[in-house]
């Protein structure tokens, strides 16, 4: 299945990457992907992400568009097709 | 020069040109802070709310905060106070920079203008040395080449300079104050009261740079503060590398990023528009802070045709781009410099264009009436720039818009196709997606605003804490306390963009360190209440009744057609019950007199 993952903000300009896409077998959940894109990324996620294992107060994860805050958490189902955004603690306006 | 909560007063006349110089000290202060609240109680005491905005009778007030001028964190702020000529309301517009902490170290604490210039003047401060001037040479003339020109003859270029531009003296509706050219107390028409009055700018130079306070004691908090300040995410790494325009990304990607004049949620070219691509191009050159400040959200931009300038903002560059449907950052950015030079609000400015976009599109808005400007479609780069122009100098079709999106729409019979609250436009957060923002957008004294309580930062942001944007459970109670807060640190002079790092008792701990008071936390966010009441009372006077706690009918009735939130509509209706109650209101939504007498109102 077909994963789409996003990256935005200092994310984007410090990897210089808009993102990244991912062909898995079978179903994951949340706390896997991250696994999988600090495999990638050398551990540059879960640092920025997380925090104690918790995901970090300000960090915006978003399940197609709905932050998994309000789903599951880091066991979050993801499935395909589906897109996930990534920010780091942001900003107002 | 008396202690910090000794508010120095000048009363100036337009009229006879007289300037007198009054006091205020002792419980007004302890009630009132400075900047919004002080100012919004001499408005509350001395005006009839009924006066007609753009009349002589009309007061315009510019208040520094409680702290502005001292070391607290991004403590330079002023606020321009008045009855506001686009919503009827109470209007009090907030701005940055350094022209705040220069009229502070004046010793010019609060300035209320009175009465109508018979010619064009401008209020020129140079240590002890104040007087009216003659303006008529810079009347006409742009913002910058006002400010340039205004310095010039002072001789001082350390000289601090807030002025209006065209379109305020044009009294377009949603005319602007700017200080250092680019610095704006934007919103509600603040320019248009100051053009009125045939006054152009205000030039200040202090005799020297300092106020008295308990520096010591305050040192100690400002020092923690800093620290607080630099390890948040939001405002030690996100607002200083790319400052407000983050947040395209993030509300976009949420589905309520308000696209075609709030027909859409998302906006299928933001990867354009966003501050990334500011970043990504290389328009972005520099970030710059006002006074005091470590966040230093500021941004100097310079485009491939060689203007530069500073912008846009989050919401400037939505309010051209996707509200409008364009996606060129080029004519974005043109059109925000020149709401800098005419002096608009960009935010009523850019959606007014799209509402009128809208209007057009349905067939309401003829050709012929265009006067051979460009059609008005949405996309249009080439309209957003042109439009601005005619708007901020009342030319042709722009004489039209200058009204604002309210007047306009009901000039064609269609009042609902105007997104606004008490006839002011809403900022960039479509609220079927975040339902207490629009209890919030609802009930603002001020119309549609998103900076009376900023309900995106726990909806979306998640600050303090992130909650459910379509849960209503907890969100009167959350808008209240927001709204208190907000009036508390727009009063106390400090930037708002702390309020992602500091909390209710950081700002108590800063105050009663610098001036010596005694609050409690308890009693600081009840003084903001008070601050909050005594708008909602002056506006209850002014014969804008809590009928218009309410929002355009789209939002209600026609769910999001698109994104992440489609489906969705606002459900403030629900909350507005709650909320009065919580506010201890009647449940017609007056202020009761119970809240009345607790409060000292
Ligand atoms: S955060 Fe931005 S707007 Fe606020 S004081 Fe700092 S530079 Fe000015």
């Amino acid at each position: 299945m077909k994963i789409e993952v996003k990256f935005y903000s200092l994310f984007r300009l410090n990897l210089k990457s808009s993102g990244i896409e991912y062909d898995i077998d079978g179903a994951i959940i949340l706390q896997e992907l991250i696994d999988k894109l600090d495999e990638d990324f050398e551990g540059y996620f879960s640092e920025k992400l997380l925090d104690s294992g918790e995901i970090r107060t300000g960090s915006i994860i978003l399940l197609n568009g709905k932050n998994v805050l309000h789903l599951d958490k880091l066991n979050t189902k993801i499935n395909d097709g589906d897109i996930v955004t990534l920010f780091p603690p942001s900003a107002g306006g | 020069m008396g202690r910090i909560h000794d508010y120095s007063v000048l009363r100036v006349d337009l009229e006879t040109r007289d300037i007198k110089r009054e006091e205020i000290t002792g419980e007004k202060v302890k009630n009132y802070l400075g900047g919004r609240g002080l100012a919004s109680k001499i408005l509350y005491d001395e005006l009839s709310p009924e006066v007609d905005p753009l009349s002589s009778e009309n007061k315009l007030i510019y208040a520094t905060g409680l702290l502005t001028g001292t070391a607290a964190s991004t403590g330079g702020r002023y606020m321009v106070v008045t009855k506001g000529p686009l919503t009827g309301t109470i209007a009090s517009s907030n701005s940055g920079g350094f022209f705040g902490a220069e009229l502070r170290f004046s010793g010019n604490d609060i300035i209320i203008f009175e009465g109508k210039a018979e010619k064009p003047v401008y209020l020129s401060i140079n240590g002890d040395q104040i007087e009216l001037k003659d303006a008529s040479h810079v009347w006409g003339k742009e913002v910058p080449e006002t400010t340039d020109k205004l310095i010039e003859e002072f001789g001082d270029d350390r000289a601090r300079v807030s002025c209006i531009g065209p379109a305020g003296e044009k009294e377009v509706m949603f005319a602007s104050i700017m200080n250092e050219k680019n610095r704006a107390a934007g919103r509600t028409g603040v320019g248009a009261v100051m053009g009125s009055k045939n006054l152009k700018a205000v030039i200040v130079k202090a005799s020297e740079k300092q106020v008295k306070y308990n520096k010591e004691e305050a040192m100690k908090v400002v020092k923690k503060q800093t620290k607080m300040l630099k390890e948040d995410g939001v405002t030690g790494e996100g607002l200083p590398s790319l400052g407000t325009k983050v947040l395209d990304n993030i509300i976009n990607s949420n589905g309520l990023y308000p696209t075609k004049n709030f027909q859409f949620g998302t906006f299928e070219s933001t990867e354009e528009v966003a501050g990334e691509a500011l970043v990504e191009k290389g328009y972005l050159q520099s970030n710059k802070g006002c006074y005091g400040c470590p966040i230093r959200c500021g941004r100097d931009v310079k485009l491939p045709n060689g203007r530069s300038g500073e912008g846009p903002e989050y919401e400037t560059g939505w309010a051209f781009g996707a509200d409008c449907g364009v996606d060129d950052l080029n004519a974005i950015t043109e059109a925000n410099f020149l709401c800098n030079e005419l002096g608009l609000d960009t935010i009523s400015a850019g959606t007014t264009i799209a509402a009128a976009m809208e209007l057009y599109e349905k067939g309401f808005i003829d050709q012929e009436e265009l006067d051979n400007g460009p059609e008005l479609n949405f996309g249009s780069s080439e309209a957003i720039v042109y439009y601005t122009k005619q708007m901020g100098l009342r030319e042709g079709f722009g004489d039209k818009l200058a009204m604002g999106s309210y007047r306009l729409a009901e000039s064609y019979g269609h009042p609902e196709i105007s997104m606004t609250v008490k006839r002011q436009e809403l900022p960039a957060y479509d609220p079927r997606g975040v339902q207490g923002h629009g209890l919030q957008y609802a009930t603002s004294n001020r119309g549609g605003c998103h900076v009376r309580g900023y309900m995106i930062s726990p909806e979306i942001i998640g600050a303090p804490e992130k909650l459910d944007p379509q849960e209503l459970e907890g969100k009167p109670e959350w808008v209240k306390i927001f709204q208190d807060l907000t009036a508390v640190i727009d009063s106390v002079g400090m930037c708002l963009f702390t309020s992602f790092a500091l909390g209710l008792d950081d700002y108590r701990e800063i105050v009663n360190a610098a001036t010596g008071f005694d609050y409690s936390s308890e009693e600081l966010l009840q003084t903001g209440e008070r601050i909050y009441n005594l708008e909602r009372q002056f506006n209850i006077e002014a014969g804008i009744t809590p009928d218009e706690d309410r929002l355009p009918k789209r939002f209600t009735e026609v769910p999001l057609p698109d994104g992440p939130q489609k489906g969705e509509v606002s459900r403030y209706k629900e909350l507005l019950p709650k909320y009065y109650k919580i506010r201890g209101w009647s449940e017609d939504g007056y202020v009761s007199d119970s809240k009345k007498e607790e409060l000292g109102i």
